[in-house]
């Protein structure tokens, strides 16, 4: 007890201090609940309903939309897509981001701005940053496939967005680029916080740089790794902004993955059922995958 | 780690070679923004403008509404930012400092939603914000964005309050402070730090919203700048000079502030660990 300010007496379980707390805690607790916990449970309801093109619900249809949408094979293909999209998007991320980490842990003159200039994908604003690549990606006046042709690295680059998997890839890519940073600061962290004795230890053994990163940085970044993973595949799986700008979900459907699909069906063609059910299997997956990353972050915070 | 002396030389290159690949879209940007209406759309195109216009720096502002989208921009991200305060400052307060039934609850509740994805409930939120008639409203944004950023300033604000020493509070209390003058004029100047980081991230959460605003804001003149510029890009003939241009103003407030909070957002991100 003697590490609470204390005030009034705490005799029962509702005294002073409960009272004040549920005071102060009650407008935020208020918003939560009627603009996220309550759109939620409506589109479970929804999801279960059927619904008319307003959204309003109609009759109660047990799983029918379940079952409807769960036999369409276009179902199957654009969540077997958002998985492939967010297990290449976060490897991808998790090796330039321990590239990246590895070069900002040299000591040089000019470190800390590339540190800064190595985070401006992050610190930029995803929807215009997505805006810009349009223009990078741009087949015929853009200044990717230019250079391209210049330096001779690829004579006869894509169409970037014209093509279904050469569009996938380019959203792809978009999305990886945003990421690489955050995955690269909490790596150079991680290895910032590894004791430099461990280093020189292995070096007087005579250890070469190879097996100083598998067994002192990787290990010495364990569970960072494991965190940053786990955020960024929310992240990553999250990603509405980037596919939405530059190719909504097209050249015929095929860079569309769960998040944006559920936009397109509830925004553009008003099927509030079938989106609700892509909506309540999003929740489903995010909410493991959350649960996951809460039970690592508490157990850090206490310890 | 300490490298080898002889190795630095090529870090630095692999460095430099790394930062044009990913800087490339930048680069990109300010090569156009520069161009006149014929540079943009000459085949093949060229990194460094034949005509350079300055005009077009003018030209966003007065030909095109910039000024109406950074305004409600501001006045969205603004906004959102002091309503996030207001409802996260006490909240976090009550997690840190006072014992209750549910506190842990509340505390795991606040981590996890942190992550809840906009799109999953925007369906309905947007039946919402309608039937209490707020559809094309600034205020439905600021509502939004401070829902979505609540559950993780609280748990930063948590943080920050739980690393102040309890001591200094309960001087206060003995000596006749109320609970609202501890929080005001003890616990907040301490925090400042921590405040900052939760201000500047809702403010910038609230200046990159694309979706809602995407969703909710149907009218030019309430149009923040990220939907402002997704209307600049046209099917066929954008005229990327003045959105490159709008993109790189639009950008500036937005990576200076990053660079403030960054150091604390990935500690605040990552836990434990990571020092902020």
């Amino acid at each position: 007890m003697a590490d609470r300010v204390i005030i009034g007496k705490r005799s029962k379980w509702w005294n002073e201090e409960t009272r004040l707390a549920y005071l102060l805690l009650f407008p935020a607790v208020f918003v939560l609940v009627a603009f996220m916990f309550y759109p939620i449970v409506y589109v479970f309801l929804m999801s279960f309903f059927n619904a008319d093109k307003l959204g309003r619900l109609r009759a109660f249809s047990g799983l029918k939309n379940y079952k409807t949408l769960l036999a369409t094979k276009e179902f199957w293909k654009v969540t077997g897509r958002s998985i492939i999209w967010t297990a290449i998007g976060v490897f991808s991320k998790t090796i330039f981001g321990l590239v990246i980490a590895l070069l900002l842990n040299v000591e040089y003159r000019g470190r800390k701005f590339s540190r800064m200039l190595f985070i401006v994908p992050w610190a930029s604003a995803v929807p215009i940053s997505a805006m810009l690549w349009m223009w990078v990606y741009n087949p015929e006046f853009g200044l990717l496939n230019y250079t391209l042709e210049v330096t001779g690295l690829w004579k006869n680059p894509p169409v970037w967005l014209g093509k279904p998997i050469s569009a996938f890839g380019a959203c792809m890519w978009v999305d990886i680029w945003i990421g690489i940073p955050f995955m690269a600061l909490v790596f150079l962290a991680g290895m910032q916080s590894i004791p430099s004795e461990r280093y020189e230890s292995a070096y007087i053994d005579g250890v070469n740089s190879m097996q100083k990163f598998f067994y002192i940085t990787l290990p010495g970044i364990g569970e960072l790794l494991m965190i940053a993973t786990l955020l960024s595949s929310l992240w990553t799986f999250n990603d509405f902004n980037v596919i939405y700008i530059l190719t909504r979900g097209g050249p015929a459907n095929s860079t569309n993955i769960l998040i944006t699909s559920i936009y397109q069906y509830g925004f553009e063609w008003l099927k509030f059922n079938t989106a609700s059910v892509m909506a309540v299997v999003t929740f489903l997956i995010l909410s493991i995958v959350s649960i996951i990353y809460a039970g690592i972050y508490f157990k850090r915070e206490r310890e | 780690m300490k490298w080898r002396n002889r190795s630095k030389p090529f870090v630095i290159i692999i460095t430099i070679l790394l930062l044009l690949f990913m800087l490339f879209p930048f680069f990109v940007m300010i090569s156009t923004m520069l161009k006149s209406g014929e540079g943009v759309y000459t085949s093949p195109p060229n990194w460094i403008p034949k005509k350079i216009m300055f005009s077009n720096f003018i030209t966003v502002w007065t030909e095109y509404d910039l000024l109406g989208y950074f305004e409600s921009s501001l006045i969205i991200a603004i906004g959102a930012t002091i309503f996030n305060t207001l409802l996260s400052v006490p909240a976090a307060y009550a997690v840190a400092r006072l014992k209750f039934p549910g506190r842990k609850t509340i505390l795991y509740m606040f981590l996890v939603i942190q992550m809840f994805s906009p799109v999953v409930v925007v369906i309905s939120l947007f039946k919402i914000i309608a039937g209490i008639h707020l559809l094309d409203t600034y205020i439905s944004l600021i509502l939004t964005d401070t829902v979505f950023t609540l559950a993780f300033t609280t748990w930063m604000l948590n943080g920050y309050f739980k690393s102040i020493p309890l001591d200094i509070e309960q001087a206060a209390l003995i000596d006749g402070c109320t609970r609202g003058q501890t929080i005001t004029r003890i616990m907040l100047p301490i925090a400042v730090p921590g405040l900052v980081t939760t201000m500047i991230y809702t403010f910038i959460f609230a200046w990159n919203e694309f979706l809602f605003a995407l969703s909710f804001i149907k009218s030019r003149p309430k149009m923040p700048l990220t939907i402002g510029l997704y209307n600049f890009v046209g099917r066929w003939s954008t005229q990327w000079q003045y959105l490159t241009m709008s993109a790189f103003l639009a950008l500036i407030p937005v990576l200076f502030l990053f660079y403030v909070i960054e150091r604390r957002l990935v500690a605040g991100l990552a836990g434990g660990a990571v020092k902020g």
